[in-house]
């Protein structure tokens, strides 16, 4: 493996562990917030949190289920 | 001097471009965007009045919805030469200033001939801007481009006609859907602005453009369709639903597309969805939100455009399953990335956040729930392709084995520009809503506000690396994701084949007989010719066939 994509793994591996340290954060800051929505249903606690995060899951999977669907060669209309 | 229409000169100055020698032109360039910005300084109201065929053609009409968007096309302008210095061959700079003019004319159109004028204008400009790569697949995707462009400006025409008939006026102000006319004129400004199925031209084309033709693209076709919305169809409620849709749809196909400048595109069409659904509330508050929105994404879409073309000059391909680990050899570029990618996913203090607030709150206003469930959802899809995907593709995720150098200096620059408008415009709100057309007191940085959007933009990205580190996130392939140009380069083919052989045997079938009954026809005549009944020989067939039509229009005309 060479040095760049070691490199890259390391980032990659700090960068997920800083995430994670930050959503905590987050998650707990809504204690001392009083955090309040444009609409009702945002004012749940932490609706951000998990509308933020299975919304992303969502376009991820219907994304995939897209690829079957829509995905040709690279040389399809030439 | 500041009665000139906006734009008039960089169309005039377009046309010295291609006889000036490199540096001095780029400068002539700035200069003439310089003079022509001049023009906005005229204040509000109509500044310039020619008759053609008895219609009052208002050439230059300014008030508070042009300004906005005056003054961002011309600093987009701006920002194009400066990315392009580099360039020495004229072609891109001619076609990138006359465009960019012809947009901002398009601004000030105070009627819809004018305007129709200049939306033609823009279409046949910037199509120069995708030519100019000058591969096959270009020039194709550039015909293609254009035909869309050019239909798009046939249905203004016609609708703008239609619509002079029924309300006897072609001002260009408010309309209300309902006859032909304005239908048209609708669609007209839909094909420009995107909207779903009618958005196959954008996808397909801008990222066949050249490196600075796409940036130049990116700024201003679409937002002067945004604009045309802004003017002629606020509170339109149909908007809401479309840009509604606008916003979701692309999204999903922005995380399978392996071209980076492909996702930028469908990124862009999710922006403009937005935009259309606060046009289509129509509210003060919306339709500030709505100008808002585009003045900001017009300087990060550029930035991410910019960035990604400058890896593109350096490496030659913009294709995600080719491109990796660039950030050791292109640090500045990969900077400015992830700031224009930061922009778009509206983390705070950036400028996205400023502007999208604005839309977000009058959605909320109008208690428009589901359509506000969307757009939040969008939000966390923005931040996926483009905010994530853009720059982790190009320069993480792994090593390429690419080396290149930094971006020019004169792309650095341009992106460097750009980076302090997106973060001026993220970090002074205030100051960034005076130039909206309404009075905006709204302050997005409150506390509550600040950590919703953190947890939502935090928690996507941690839905991402979940993905990516367990292994379901969907690898980068080369591909073709099909799209809606699909109808057209593919269906409407297949089905209009056999129609096209039936009527090509049709034409040969018709042609044989004209053919063989022409012959026969001078056969006759030679025989006649040759076999005079009486009296003396004839001197030749024309005599003949002269004869013998002045026989026939002797017997037609004794009979009638």
């Amino acid at each position: 493996m060479s040095n760049l994509n070691q490199r890259l793994k390391k980032m990659g591996n700090y960068a997920s562990v800083s995430l994670v340290i930050i959503g905590i954060c987050l998650i707990i800051s809504e204690f001392f917030v009083h955090r309040h929505g444009e609409i009702k249903l945002e004012d749940f606690p932490v609706f951000p949190v998990i509308y933020g995060f299975s919304a992303s899951v969502f376009i991820v999977v219907v994304g995939i289920g897209l690829r079957y669907l829509l995905m040709r060669k690279e040389d399809y209309y030439d | 001097m500041t009665n000139i229409t906006p734009g008039l000169l960089m169309i005039v100055a377009a046309a010295f471009v291609p006889y000036l020698p490199h540096h001095i032109r780029q400068v002539f360039m700035l200069i003439a965007i310089g003079f022509s910005a001049v023009s906005l300084f005229a204040g509000e109201g109509v500044h310039w009045i020619i008759f053609v065929f008895g219609q009052e053609l208002i050439l230059h009409n300014a008030d508070n919805l042009t300004l906005p968007f005056g003054i961002i096309f011309h600093i987009a302008a701006t920002l194009n030469v400066i990315y392009g210095w580099h360039e020495r061959r004229p072609m891109e700079h001619t076609a990138g200033l006359a465009y960019a003019g012809a947009a901002i004319a398009a601004l000030h159109a105070g009627d819809l001939i004018t305007l129709f004028i200049w939306w033609e204008a823009t279409a046949i400009t910037s199509v120069f801007l995708i030519l100019a790569s000058g591969t096959q697949r270009a020039n194709n995707a550039a015909m293609r481009y254009l035909l869309v462009q050019v239909a798009s400006g046939v249905m203004l025409l016609a609708g703008a006609c239609l619509y002079w008939k029924e309300s006897g006026t072609i001002a260009f102000g408010a309309m209300e859907l309902g006859s032909t006319g304005t239908w048209l004129i609708f669609l007209a400004f839909g094909i420009k602005a995107a909207f779903p199925f009618l958005n196959g031209w954008l996808q397909d084309a801008y990222p066949e453009a050249t490196i600075i033709g796409t940036v130049m693209l990116s700024s201003f076709t679409t937002k002067l369709a945004i604009y045309a919305f802004a003017r002629g169809f606020a509170g339109t409620e149909y908007l809401i639903w479309i840009g509604a849709v606008m916003t979701a749809f692309p999204v999903f196909f922005a995380v399978i597309e392996n071209d980076l400048r492909r996702v930028l595109a469908y990124s862009l069409n999710n922006q403009l969805g937005f935009m259309i659904v606060a046009i289509g509330i129509g509210t003060e508050l919306a339709l500030n939100g709505a100008v808002a929105h585009a003045f900001a994404h017009i300087l990060y879409k550029a930035l991410l455009f910019m960035s990604i073309g400058s890896v593109m000059y350096r490496v030659g391909t913009a294709k995600a399953t080719e491109l990796g680990g660039l950030y050791k050899s292109m640090p500045l570029t990969m900077i400015f990335c992830i700031i224009g990618a930061m922009s778009i996913s509206a983390f705070p203090l950036f400028s996205g956040f400023t502007a999208k607030a604005v839309i977000m709150k009058a959605v909320g206003y109008e208690g428009l729930i589901y359509v506000y469930l969307v757009l939040l959802a969008a939000s966390a899809g923005v931040l996926h392709h483009s905010g994530i995907k853009i720059p982790y593709f190009t320069f993480f995720s792994h090593d390429s084995g690419l080396r290149p150098k930094e971006a020019p200096f004169n792309m650095i620059i341009a992106m460097a520009i750009a980076s302090v408008f997106c973060i001026g415009i993220g970090v002074m709100p205030t100051q960034f809503y005076q130039i909206l057309p309404y009075e905006l007191n709204y302050q997005p940085y409150d506390a509550s506000h600040i950590v919703g959007q953190f947890q939502l933009v935090i928690f996507a990205m941690l839905a991402f690396t979940f993905l990516m580190r367990f292994g379901f996130y969907p690898p980068e392939i080369s591909s073709t994701v099909l799209n809606s140009d699909w109808f057209y380069r593919k269906l409407a083919p297949r089905i209009g084949k056999p129609f096209l052989l039936i009527a090509n045997k049709i034409g040969v079938g018709a042609n044989a007989f004209l053919i063989k009954f022409t012959k026969l026809f001078i056969s006759r005549i030679s025989y006649i010719y040759q076999h005079p009944v009486t009296g003396p020989v004839t001197p030749g067939p024309a005599a003949i066939a002269l004869i013998t039509l002045l026989m026939c229009v002797l017997l037609i005309t004794n009979i009638f």
